[in-house]
């Protein structure tokens, strides 16, 4: 794909492009849906942008669309939300963490394995997360040990979006004992249809199950799946997160400021239109909204001017999670009793579905993975206002005995 | 944001951090003149600094940071007005104004008609509120309520009574002008009818920008201010900073005020040369109603993260949280900003 003179002309053909290719009704279609069916749909339109080269913007020249600058990205993200496009849930760590820690650590082998397979469709999944090591992800318990060529991995993971569906995972084992714990980490690319691997959804309260449980009993990994040197695994990690640099904000604030109009309809539907109890309430939420859109916009002009301060992701994320569960829950009560009979809801619709009382619950998607309210409060007092770390020691009296 | 602007921020930031807080109008006014931020936003032929409205916002946010009394956002109101109305001798008013030679604005909604009489002459009746600093003014801008008039009214004359009026915020000094049958002068009215009404509208969105700024600054300093306290004091053996219930509250806070900040920013790069339109006033509206909100709220918790030493008249707290809940009911009516913006969408 020619690189395009302005950045206005690439808005356009990005717009155009939607505007012929979102498919048609795909919210109707993929309500009361089941997952399956999501993701053909999802297959689908991922091939789409693939063939388009929108799905691989941020890839470097050479693939499909590659080479676009962060500033066209945006461009394209920001088209993305106006067009009310599906949101691409399945392939994001496949396009994102996994390409982008291939970019950053794969050998050559490695990146010549497994980037074609991306764009063939192959799902990735991110196998991080473990019963007790959420928030406090240093803490990986499941165990690498080095056999010969392979390693033999041992334990659990937890809260893997679409592990079901995926056909590779990136995954944090513990390979050492290390003090600051970060040490003993490895990180490694697995085959999801190794032995001895069991995958399990994970039953959510909205009755939907994105995310899943992988059991690992004596599941072999060859070393040459394994990503840079062991023991190297925290610092792959740290890139693997770092991976969508802003993007998924600025995609997300914008729709939900294309959202807002379903508050207005709602209200009218309600009969609340008139009520200036509500009306204030929808004036305080707009300008929130309109806030955290400047928030995820400015905080991508500073990344791309070099200008990012540890911490300043915080911001945009609390900031977002928060206002997203003020959004939600705004609608939910509006919504009334209404909103508290089941209704389907829509798979891959992002935040603001209509579906109140699923957009509520699926809030806390936002205050707690990928780093809790409470952890991104953490990082703004301790780095960005400096006040200190609480110290590591401490032992309640009932331990002490 | 230019490298210009960045420069004039911090030199304001600079000179006003010498001042100290709350620094009173005899010593701000006089560095608002001397070192031209009255000029801020005039194009170079007018000896301006070429900086825009964004310029002048950046200043807005110094003094607010430093609680500066100094008169400069009606002063700014005026010079604007006088630039865009249709003055015969506008360039040497201009001049006049940013040499020193004060005019005050009202910074809240005003009932002030303007009704021809039987002789021919156009008579100013009613109230202007929450006029800054008017005993100092040689006149004020008058955007009249009823009868679609922009016009400059001298102070010094019969039928204009000012009538001080302390508030709680004593950075600020504030008056009501009454108004009784004064003659209007043609040659000081700057816009009749429909233009008189599209001035007023952006008089009214630059006072919205404006305020916003001073609360951005305000809500910023006072929040670096009670980190630096909770990180001086300490009870049970360790600074306040180390508790993370405290830090917790402080890290909202500064995702609050970055918001606002952020907001502006992106409401000013966004205005461009369209200041009179209503997205304009709408984003003037947005930015002012979270500006407030956030000032207010950092306000208020700043006060209970300090603790008994909050409550002193010695300590700045206070005097932060007044001009809090000032700027709140500056501008238009309080309440009426989350309906308009409501209204934007429902309607």
């Amino acid at each position: 794909m020619s690189s395009d003179p302005t950045p206005e002309a690439l808005r356009m053909e990005v717009r155009s492009w939607l505007e012929q290719n979102v498919p048609a009704g795909w919210r109707a279609a993929m309500t009361g849906t089941d997952q399956e069916a999501f993701v053909r749909a999802q297959r689908d339109w991922f091939f789409k942008l693939v063939q388009a080269g929108y799905a691989t913007p941020h890839w470097p020249q050479g693939w499909p669309g590659g080479g676009r600058s962060l500033a066209e990205q945006k461009i394209i993200y920001e088209e993305v939300a106006r067009a009310d496009a599906p949101r691409l849930i399945l392939y994001f760590v496949a396009l994102y963490h996994a390409a982008c820690t291939l970019m950053e650590w794969g050998s050559t082998e490695q990146k010549e394995k497994y980037l074609p397979g991306i764009l063939k469709g192959d799902v990735w999944c991110q196998g991080f997360s473990e019963p007790n090591a959420g928030s406090d992800l240093a803490s990986v318990k499941t165990r690498g040990e080095l056999r010969g060529d392979r390693y033999v991995i041992n334990g659990q993971k937890t809260w893997s979006t679409m592990a079901q569906y995926a056909d590779r995972c990136l995954l944090l084992v513990r390979t050492g004992k290390s003090e600051p714990p970060q040490g003993g980490l490895t990180y490694l690319l697995l085959d999801m249809r190794s032995k001895g691997l069991s995958v399990r959804p994970i039953a959510q309260i909205t009755g939907d199950d994105e995310f899943a449980e992988i059991f690992f009993d004596d599941v072999e990994v060859p070393v040459e799946a394994r990503i840079g040197q062991e023991g190297e695994g925290w610092a792959v990690a740290q890139s693997t997160l770092a991976s969508e640099r802003g993007l998924t904000l600025v995609e997300l604030t914008q729709r939900m400021r294309y959202s807002l109009p379903r508050i207005a309809a709602l209200m009218r539907e309600r009969g609340r239109a008139e009520d200036p109890a509500l009306r204030g309430e929808l004036g305080r939420l707009i300008a929130k909204v309109d806030a955290a859109c400047a928030l995820a916009d400015r905080y991508l002009l500073k990344r791309i001017s070099g200008e990012e301060a540890p911490g300043d992701a915080s911001i945009v994320k609390l900031y977002y999670s928060r206002t997203l569960r003020e959004f939600t829950a705004l609608g939910l009560r509006i919504s009334g009793l209404q909103g508290q009979y089941r209704e389907d809801f829509t798979r891959g619709g992002g935040q603001e579905t209509g579906n109140w009382a699923v957009d509520f619950m699926n809030s806390y998607n936002w205050s707690i993975a990928g780093g809790s309210d409470e952890i991104q409060r953490n990082i703004i007092a301790e780095r960005l206002l400096r006040m200190p770390r609480e110290p590591k020691n401490w032992q309640l009296p009932s331990d002490r005995s | 944001m230019n490298t210009d602007l960045n420069e004039l921020r911090d030199s304001v930031h600079q000179v006003l951090s010498e001042g100290g807080l709350a620094a009173g109008e005899d010593k701000t006014w006089p560095l608002v003149v001397e070192l031209g931020w009255l000029l801020v936003a005039l194009p170079e032929k007018l000896g301006g600094l070429e900086q825009g409205f964004p310029g002048a916002c950046a200043i807005h946010t110094e003094l607010g940071r430093s609680l500066a009394a100094a008169p400069y956002l009606p002063a700014m109101l005026a010079i604007d007005a006088v630039c865009r109305g249709g003055l015969a001798d506008r360039e040497a008013w201009v001049e006049r104004l940013t040499s020193g030679d004060f005019i005050t604005a009202p910074l809240a909604e005003s009932a002030t008609f303007i009704t021809r009489a039987g002789s021919g002459k156009t008579k100013l009746n009613g109230l202007a509120t929450a006029v800054p600093s008017a005993s100092k003014a040689s006149h004020v801008l008058i955007c009249a309520s009823e009868g679609d008039c922009v016009a400059l009214v001298p102070l010094g004359q019969p039928g204009v009574e000012l009538i001080r009026r302390p508030t709680w915020d004593a950075t600020r000094c504030l008056f009501d002008l009454r108004f009784a049958d004064v003659s209007l002068d043609d040659k000081l009215v700057l816009a009749r009818g429909s233009a008189a009404r599209e001035l007023s509208r952006i008089i009214s969105t630059e006072r919205d920008f404006a305020l916003a700024a001073d609360c951005v600054g305000g809500a910023s300093a006072l929040l670096d201010m009670t980190v630096e306290y909770l990180q001086t004091r300490r009870q049970f053996g360790r600074p306040l900073a180390l508790f993370q219930a405290l830090k917790h509250r402080c890290a909202d806070l500064k995702a609050f005020t970055s918001a606002a900040e952020a907001l502006l920013l992106d409401s000013l790069g966004r205005l461009g040369d369209q200041i009179g339109g209503p997205e304009a006033e709408r984003m003037g509206k947005t930015v002012k109603s979270l500006a407030c909100s956030v000032y207010s709220k950092v306000a208020e918790e700043a006060l209970q993260l300090h603790g008994g030493i909050g409550m002193t008249s010695e300590h700045p707290c206070h005097l932060f949280l007044k001009r809090a809940l000032l700027n709140a009911h500056l501008g238009r009516r309080c309440d009426s900003y989350e309906l308009d913006i409501a209204a934007g969408l429902l309607n």
